[in-house]
């Protein structure tokens, strides 16, 4: 059988040793690296956090040999701090192993296979560089020790013994490629920005400024076909200070909306910033009285604002947006403006919009959502929910538990058994240590196990209702052993 | 018969009140009070059938409905706007006052509540989907009362400490401004009508048996100007199934709603 398609390209490994972290801190710190490596040739893939591959044909023929081109990206990261070896062969597996592989002196980092070599290469390399444990154990002891070895079985042999696993390791140790490269398209930096020089003391400059800079991104993104889910607006002052906040976009905003939410941005910081120095704070003062009087909200800002930056944040294809013909409730202007103004001040997370959910529990049953983002409810509701807490429902549902102690008539605390009976009448109650208080009528205890096959998610609690000589009602429950107050009706 | 009597009461109030009311105030006001006249409730459908084509617009404008069973505490039967009411208390109370006019189409905001009860808010008659929640108003928070005051007719607030008289009177002159309804879970000093609690009880619940049905509840309310006089009322708040209505004086109305005992099984 003859090998299917094209010999593999020349293709050219970046390997770092020992890349600490492979979580998302990891990917994030080797970006430099891929920066760098970016800086000599444009395209490059990541393999994972500590690997990167670029086609080494063009660059070579450009810097004048792979050698040198190795030369100059093992320089150009060392520049950032990182140490790295480079191999170069024909095709990815084969470059790897060659980045990878045993060097004949330390302070050689690149490790080069000439064209038409990559076979002898991989020959003399065990299988256990296949990196299957399941052949590296099986091969050896059916004799076959190296990828030459196992290269020159039968490649359709080797599929019906060893399954489509074993065909894709065949191809690899006879240096075929099991796909080809994918280059990742050099980013294209959208975000525009904007420098004043002298900084401007005013507000208003920087508003005007937006506008013209919102209409930039939007020809940007519009000239590639996209839009943004939001936008970040980064203002930079000249004595270092920074905020940052994301605004929902959609693709719907206009520049002139663009810059009304930078203008709430700038009036929303000032007050938080007052406390910098006693000059701030007067003007802060000052500020906050035009602002309560209501004539005019936007003053001077304090200080001078060096930089204004607008970020489109997470591109999707601009497939144009028709609003809902029935929808939700329709969020007029004057409260979208308000609920806006609410969250420049506060952040984004601090305006929502309860959103009725199922459960069992009064604090499941709603889920919050940050106005202007759309969500479903956590769980579903228009279910059963069996066991759920019957109405009425509490006025008042404490985010976080309150902690309790509830006590018999005898000052013993009340438990329940795993049979869901109580060891005694509860006779006295005391929320979050606050005072005794006796109750008066009391029902319970209801069991409820909720999503026992979950570990994360799984939980026992038995409810009382609990009501006390002043006439208030609470919620309580006991979990582990412990009391606690979900909540109560005020 | 009852409801239409408390709303032209609404009505010769608004009559002598209705030169005090600024321009500026009114203009503020269009929009919502457009959304509002769509959905106003039956009692004042009847009355501006009746009454001058002027004073219908006005009525429309210069109140909030509020539920039926609220009517006899406060002055005029509705919430005026420009308002404050205080409540008390956080409890079910400050949530019945608003329901009405949410359910009318008002927008309304709770502001430093972190343990809002979401659903008793749904069952009282609110609509989540024209509420907005901010749980913590943080330091600033009479400037979030005052931004939230330009968008929503109503707002819910607890405020984080007692305020210094000076923020008070800056966020009356806010509330007036844009002729919203500011309801206060606590005290407030300058409130023009002010709600209490001043006896409760349960029922439904024994003692090892049954469990919380209804809430039978004296409310006082009292004031200044035409709320001076302390009215009361018997409320169930709320009642076995969530809603907010009129109890009777007397406490024979023992179980109106459920058989006390049923046979099982």
């Amino acid at each position: 059988l003859k090998p299917v398609g094209d010999a593999p390209p020349r293709v050219l490994v970046v390997w770092c040793p020992d890349w600490p972290d492979q979580g998302t801190e990891g990917a994030r710190a080797f970006e430099q690296v891929v920066a760098a490596v970016e800086e000599l040739c444009p395209r490059v893939e990541v393999l994972h956090p500590g690997a990167c591959a670029i086609g080494a044909r063009g660059p070579a023929r450009y810097f004048g040999g792979e050698e040198v081109l190795a030369r100059k990206i093992i320089d150009a990261v060392a520049c950032f701090g990182f140490a790295c070896r480079v191999g170069v062969a024909d095709g990815m597996f084969a470059a790897q192993l060659a980045a990878r592989g045993p060097r004949a002196e330390i302070s050689d980092a690149a490790l080069i296979v000439a064209l038409g070599e990559t076979p002898a290469f991989l020959a003399s390399q065990p299988v256990g560089s296949l990196e299957d444990p399941e052949l590296a154990d099986l091969l050896p002891r059916l004799g076959i020790r190296t990828l030459g070895e196992f290269a020159m079985l039968p490649a359709i042999e080797a599929g019906n013994r060893f399954g489509a696993q074993g065909a894709v390791a065949h191809r690899l140790a006879r240096g075929l490629d099991p796909r080809p490269l994918v280059p990742r398209p050099p980013p294209a930096d959208l975000s525009v920005s904007v420098e004043f020089d002298p900084p401007a003391e005013q507000s208003e400059p920087v508003v005007f400024a937006s506008k013209a800079l919102a209409e930039q991104m939007h020809a940007g993104l519009a000239g590639r076909g996209l839009a943004c889910v939001r936008v970040q607006a980064q203002v930079t002052c000249s004595d270092g200070q920074e905020i940052t906040r994301l605004w929902r976009h959609d693709g719907l905003l206009s520049a002139l909306a663009v810059a009304e939410r930078v203008r709430w941005q700038l009036a929303g910081w000032r007050p938080a910033r007052g406390d910098a120095d006693e000059r701030a704070a007067d003007k802060r003062v000052a500020n906050e009285r035009t602002a309560d009087e209501g004539a005019a909200d936007e003053g001077g800002a304090v200080g001078g604002i060096t930089l204004l930056r607008l970020v489109p944040d997470q591109l999707v294809r601009a497939t144009g947006r028709q609003l809902g013909l029935w929808g939700d409730a329709v969020v007029s202007d004057r409260v979208a403006r308000a609920a806006l103004r609410v969250q420049a001040m506060l952040g984004h997370g601090s305006v929502v919009r309860p959103l009725l959910a199922g459960g069992r529990d009064p604090a499941e049953q709603v889920t919050p959502v940050p106005f202007g983002d759309a969500a479903d409810p956590a769980l579903p509701s228009g279910r059963p929910w069996p066991g759920r807490l019957p109405a009425p429902a509490p006025a008042t549902v404490y985010p976080v538990p309150l902690s309790a102690r509830v006590i018999d008539a005898s000052g013993v605390a009340v438990t329940v058994t795993g049979r869901a009976f109580a060891s005694a009448a509860p006779a006295r109650l005391s929320a979050d240590g606050g005072p005794w208080l006796t109750v008066t009528s009391w029902a319970g205890p209801w069991p409820v196990t909720e999503r026992w096959w979950r570990p994360e998610g799984a939980r026992r609690r038995a409810r009382f209702q609990l009501v006390a000589e002043d006439g208030s009602a609470w919620l309580a429950a006991v979990q582990d052993g412990q009391w606690l107050i979900e909540a109560s009706y005020d | 018969v009852q409801a239409r009597e408390a709303s032209q009461g609404a009505e010769l109030s608004l009559v002598h009140r209705a030169a005090g009311v600024s321009g500026a105030a009114l203009s503020g006001a269009a929009p919502s009070g457009a959304a509002l006249s769509g959905t106003a409730l039956p009692g004042e459908a009847v009355l501006s059938g009746t009454a001058l084509p002027g004073e219908a617009v006005l009525s429309d404008e210069a109140v909030l409905p509020v539920l039926p069973a609220l009517r006899g505490l406060l002055p005029g039967g509705a919430l005026r706007r420009g308002s404050v009411v205080a409540t008390g208390p956080w409890s079910l109370l400050c949530l019945a006052l608003a329901a009405g006019a949410s359910a009318a189409g008002a927008w309304c905001a709770v502001v430093g509540l972190p343990q809002f009860g979401v659903a008793a808010a749904a069952a009282a008659g609110l609509d989540p989907d024209r509420m907005l929640l901010i749980a913590d108003p943080g330091t600033g928070w009479p400037q979030v009362v005052a931004s939230l005051l330009d968008g929503c007719e109503l707002v819910l607030l607890r405020p984080p400490d007692r305020p210094p008289a000076q923020v008070r009177r800056r966020i009356e002159a806010t509330v007036r401004r844009f002729g919203g309804v500011l309801a206060v879970a606590g005290e407030w000093d300058g409130a023009q009508a002010r709600l209490s609690i001043t006896q409760q009880e349960w029922t439904g619940i024994g003692t090892g048996h049954g469990r919380l049905r209804a809430r039978r509840v004296q409310v006082v309310a009292d004031g200044r100007g035409g709320a001076a006089q302390p009215r009361s009322q018997w409320l169930w708040l709320p009642g076995p199934d969530g809603s907010v209505t009129a109890a009777d004086q007397t406490k024979a109305a023992r179980n109106p709603f459920w058989p006390e005992i049923r046979s099982t099984g």
